[in-house]
């Protein structure tokens, strides 16, 4: 099974469960369902791999993704992978089938499984990733998906959301560290691998594996640390081990599958994968085993103090991944073997347990162990299932569990180290697995068999949620006895060495030592009461956390108190900055010194006239935008200083450019009128008139201003000069364009370029043009109401006497400008625009004019109706006219088109001739047409232009109702 | 020659555009803004443009004349719309500030900061 599906499948499907049409068909009971044996699919899927994988060790696939950049989509199957894998889905079938009864709310619980589903899509790819990069990425998803799932009921939970921030902020801040630890990783390897390159990254695991000498490497320790805390914080390990209690906020079947079976074990995963190239080196295998012991012994203590049933949970997880760290810390990888066979132990006992937990909760509305009790003739199955997987958990004959401990304590006392170090190791590792023992036997008593304090609500959950639990609890009872056919072919292609596992090795030490720990275990069980909540530590990790956020809000706060608010001031930083950079660096001095600024050639042709009194035109234009008090003949100005600029254009032959200038600019100037009919005249008079007069009737301000603005125009001055002087010979792919445009049917190479060569680049602009539309109708649609009325409402200004609106706003009234003249000329513009705009797209391939041109050709006839007519009026005359439809339908065009190539196997947006596929080349050819996928792109840049331009126009001419906008921001001001 | 003016008015343009920006008068600075746009789509062109003696068309290249940079108007001609795109969002800014607080006036509306 290719294993690109395996991973894509669980995105897929909760891409598929989020629709409408997937929440109105199916019901609770369906999706619970289709999303388990979706999950045990891929669990018999990756099962099926085991013969093959034993014959080769390693699949791999890889799908092509940015082959120029050297990234690609790979996967890497090998033992340790699949042991992964296998938890992931088949754990995950019966998380799936237990959420399903776990959630009474059919919309919650739809909630919960896309999100879960999304999770197990993420993890399944950062386990079978082959590539450090996609596995980070994965790596990132995992914790995204679990931020959502902490914080799945933080609408109404402070402390969910508190958990889930909690745990983003230490995973996230983990992954930080991560990412460079792994890109320097893959750029040693590379160095390695690759002596004789300059720099290579050899992201892939196959290669990364290959490069043995990597612990010899200058950087390694630096390599090792940042890894190790990227591992550290998503295992939950000292100190960073608080935010796994936190993310018990989740609903139980999250915990029991993120926080216990699958995301923890990531950096474990982590840890494991790298261990052939990391094993040797002394800083990497001593932090393991110290962190990783130094968690076990605080988890397994703090598991014993709590009084939340998760909470224990909770914290005995963080003792167990703290075991499986320390073992993967042993030397010479002695210690794999029991890390895997505890990684699969654990995973058993813990999500019965957290699942059974769940149940109780469910059943009882309480978590708090005190209150607990009584529950073994309420929950019988719940019963049964506790004792089994708790008595794993403690390491009792013959279950699964106890070949984990013995595993786990062979592998100790065979650790080689001095007896110093050996004793205490052996210290901390007993005494864990008593406090762990202890757990258990509390968990059994407290919950199930103690009298309760008082009585408790009690409402029997739906008898299928026991089937999860107890299937668990059954593969902890027997998997012991099943270890040759079933355990043992998947560990001895993930342990690197020949290894015995047995479920009774002999009445040896190890036995002994065993049935030991479950003893004191006991007698530490029975003098619970007097011994508990006695030792206090005088700190822990979440008050360290606490702190640091403080500070980092104290930061905050500080530095936004250097931020002014004024553009002047960042400028003068940002631009302080470049001119600091270059005069330092010596470039300036290097590049003006070899410039001649006065020319020795003053002879001018007949169009560079042309061009200097364009020029002339243009700055007197813009000066007139300055000094001129109107705003209306500011704007007026500013359509000049576009058209000279068009003009130039043209005369520089850049036609199209020239065509598009002119219509943008027409439309810019004819967008601010509008805008300066929706603001009152008495606002802008004011501002107008305090224009050259300073706040305190000085006049530093101008002078500040105008010094800024010289120095900054010298410098583009002196940039462009230089830039202009030694302009870049003509780009060799300028030349490639100009040959290869008649291949794409057209004879306008700028069009070609923007409707083919550079179609991606298009596609994302037009996708940019109507953001910024989107963007502007956000602004401007605040306080709209759907359906409510469109004629502005006159009334309560008066309740607010402090905005005076008896100045007469005289372009406020657009209607005035409705004349008959007007009207008719508006009337007869629109078609005649709609035939130039078809024109430009059909003919755009043999001239100037594309699909840009056409859009922005319909939407100023369109914008003329709404300055003609008012709002109300245009609206009411142009019921097709329906912006958000027109935009939509436009992309979808483009990306349709785009998509289509694809799939007869050409490129993305790869050139598609229909006219000679449909055999009509001869036909349309005859009326000079052309149908290609470029036209149809046209089409569609047209549609999507002339939406956006529909957008804005509609958001900005939609009449205001100016009380209300005042009022709201009276609101603002007094909260 | 020419060079020279064209930067010396490209820099005007753009010295213009930031003054603009830097008055009180939001109006006015959503001017000077789009001003800002057209000097650098200027220079683009300018740079690009100068060397052709005929626009770029296929038939151009074919008779054997030389056509200006066809890569760089390509660029430009979709900068100029995206541009068009931001300038109506600067001015759906204006728009709304005049709206809720009643002025045009930066120097009004400093509390927005917070």
């Amino acid at each position: 099974m290719e294993l690109a599906v395996i991973t894509g499948v669980p995105f897929f499907l909760a891409l598929l469960l989020a629709t409408p049409f997937a929440r109105s068909t199916f019901g609770k009971s369906s999706q619970t369902l289709i999303s388990t044996a979706v999950m045990a699919a891929l669990f018999a899927g990756l099962f099926i791999a085991l013969p093959r994988l034993q014959a080769e060790g390693v699949i791999t696939q890889t799908l092509t993704w940015i082959p120029s950049l050297g990234i690609s989509l790979s996967f890497y199957l090998d033992g340790l992978s699949l042991l992964f894998a296998l938890i992931i889905t088949g754990i995950g079938a019966l998380i799936f089938f237990y959420a399903g009864f776990y959630f009474d709310d059919a919309r919650e619980h739809n909630r919960f499984i896309i999100w879960l589903l999304a999770f197990a899509g993420a993890m399944l790819a950062l386990v079978l990733s082959g590539n450090v990069l996609m596995m980070f990425i994965a790596w990132e998803l995992t914790s995204i998906t679990s931020f959502v799932l902490i914080g799945f009921k933080g609408a109404t939970d402070a402390a969910a959301r508190e958990g889930a921030f909690k745990a983003l902020f230490v995973t996230g801040a983990g992954a930080l560290a991560l990412i460079i630890g792994l890109v320097m990783l893959s750029a040693v390897a590379g160095q390695i691998l690759y002596p004789h390159e300059d720099i290579r990254f050899v992201g892939d695991f196959a290669s990364i594996l290959q490069a043995q000498t990597i612990y010899k490497h200058e950087w390694f320790t630096l390599i090792a640390i940042l890894i190790l805390i990227g591992g550290f914080t998503k295992s939950a390990q000292l100190p960073f081990h608080f935010w796994l209690p936190g993310a018990m906020s989740a609903p139980t079947p999250a915990s029991a599958y993120l926080h216990s079976a699958t995301m923890v074990k990531a950096g474990i995963y982590l840890f494991a994968r790298l261990s052939p190239v990391m094993y040797k080196n002394e800083l990497w295998i001593s932090s393991l085993l110290t962190i990783g012991l130094l968690t076990m012994l605080v988890g397994a203590y703090f598991a014993v103090k709590q009084n939340d049933l998760k909470g224990l949970l909770a914290y005995s997880t963080v003792s167990k991944l703290g075991a499986i760290v320390a073992m993967i810390g042993l030397p010479q990888q002695s210690g794999l073997k029991a890390a895997f066979v505890a990684i699969i132990a654990h995973a058993f006992y813990k999500s019965a347990l957290f699942l059974a937990a769940g149940a109780i909760d469910h059943a009882t509305g309480t978590r708090a162990i005190d209150q607990l009790g009584g529950l073994r003739r309420k929950m019988p199955t719940m019963f049964w299932v506790t004792v089994v997987s708790a008595l794993s958990m403690a390491g009792m004959p013959f279950l699964l569990g106890f070949v984990a401990k013995e595993t786990l304590l062979d592998a100790m006392l065979h650790f080689d180290a001095p007896r110093p170090q050996f004793v205490m190791v052996m210290v901390v590792v007993v005494v864990s697995t008593v406090f762990t023992a202890m757990a258990a036997y509390m968990l059994i008593y407290d919950v199930f068999m103690k009298r309760p304090a008082q009585r408790l609500h009690f409402h029997q959950p739906a008898s299928w949620i026991r089937l999860g639990p107890a299937l668990l609890a059954l593969g902890s009872l027997t998997l012991g006895f099943l270890l040759e056919p079933l355990i043992i072919p998947i560990l001895e292609l993930a342990v690197p060495k020949a290894f015995e596992l047995h479920l009774f090795a002999g009445f040896n030490e190890v036995f002994f030592l065993s049935l030991a720990i479950l003893l004191a275990g006991l007698i530490l069980f029975l003098l619970r009461k007097p011994l508990i909540r006695r030792i206090t530590f005088p700190f822990s990790g979440d008050e360290v956390y606490r702190e640091f956020i403080a500070y980092l809000e104290w930061a905050g706060t500080t530095i936004l108190h250097t931020q002014s608010g004024y553009v002047r001031y960042y400028l003068v930083i940002i631009l302080g900055a470049v001119a600091g950079v270059l005069i330092f660096s010596g470039k300036l001095s290097d590049v003006i010194a070899g410039q001649q600024i006065i020319p020795s050639d003053l002879s001018v042709t007949i169009t560079d006239l042309a061009k200097i009194f364009m020029l002339i035109l243009t700055v007197t234009a813009a000066v007139f935008t300055v000094l001129v008090r109107e705003h209306v003949k500011a704007a007026i100005a500013y359509g000049v200083i576009g058209y000279a600029i068009g003009v130039i254009f043209l005369i520089d032959h850049a036609p199209d450019v020239a065509l598009v200038q002119l219509l943008v600019e027409t439309m810019a100037t004819v967008l601010i009128i509008i805008m300066l009919g929706r603001i009152r005249a008495g606002t802008r008079l004011k501002v107008i008139n305090s224009l050259w007069t300073g706040r305190h009737g000085h006049n530093v301000g101008l002078l500040r201003d105008l010094g800024i603005s010289i120095v900054i125009g010298v410098t583009v001055f002196l940039f462009s000069l230089i830039s202009l002087q030694n302009r870049p010979q003509r780009h060799s792919i300028a030349e490639w364009h100009l040959t290869h445009a008649k291949e794409v049917n057209t004879d306008d190479v700028v069009g070609a370029i923007v409707a083919d060569f550079r179609g991606t680049d298009t596609l994302l602009e037009i996708a940019v043009f109507t953001t910024a539309a989107l963007g502007v109708l956000t602004l401007l649609a605040r306080g709209r109401k759907r359906g409510g009325a469109l004629t502005p409402v006159k009334a309560q200004v008066s309740a607010l006497p402090e905005f005076d609106l008896d100045v007469v706003d005289e372009i406020q009234d657009a209607t005035s400008l409705s004349t008959p003249f007007t009207r008719s000329v508006s009337f007869i513009v629109l078609p005649i625009a709609i035939l130039i705009g078809m024109a430009q797209i059909l003919y755009g391939g043999n001239g100037p004019g594309d699909g840009f041109t056409a859009g922005v050709t319909i939407g100023l006839a369109v914008s003329l109706w709404y300055v003609v007519l008012g709002y109300n009026e245009a609206k009411n005359l142009l019921p097709w006219f329906r912006p958000a439809l027109i935009v939509r339908l436009g992309l979808v065009i483009a990306i349709v088109n785009a998509l289509f190539p694809v799939s007869i196997g050409q490129g993305f947006m790869g050139h598609v001739e229909y006219d000679r596929a449909l055999g009509i080349y001869e036909i349309v050819g005859s009326f000079g047409l052309h149908i290609t996928s470029s036209l149809i792109f046209e089409i569609a840049i047209a549609i999507a232009v002339m939406g956006g331009l529909g957008i804005i126009i509609e958001a900005i001419a939609y009449p205001t109702d100016r009380s209300q906008d005042l009022a709201e921001a009276h609101d603002a001001e007094r909260n | 020659m020419i060079e020279l003016l064209f930067a010396l008015s490209i820099g005007m343009l753009f010295g213009i555009g930031v003054f603009q920006l830097l008055r009180r008068d939001l109006v006015k600075a959503a001017i000077g803004f789009a001003i800002l746009f057209s000097a650098i789509n200027l220079f683009f062109v300018a740079v690009g443009a100068f060397e052709g003696e005929f626009a770029p068309y296929v038939s151009n290249v074919e008779a054997g004349r030389q056509t200006s940079d066809p890569l760089i108007q390509a660029l430009i001609l979709t900068a100029i719309v995206v541009s068009f795109g931001s300038f109506s969002l600067v001015l759906g800014f204006v728009n709304i500030i005049s709206r809720r607080y009643d002025t045009v006036d930066s120097n009004d509306i400093n509390k927005l900061k917070h």
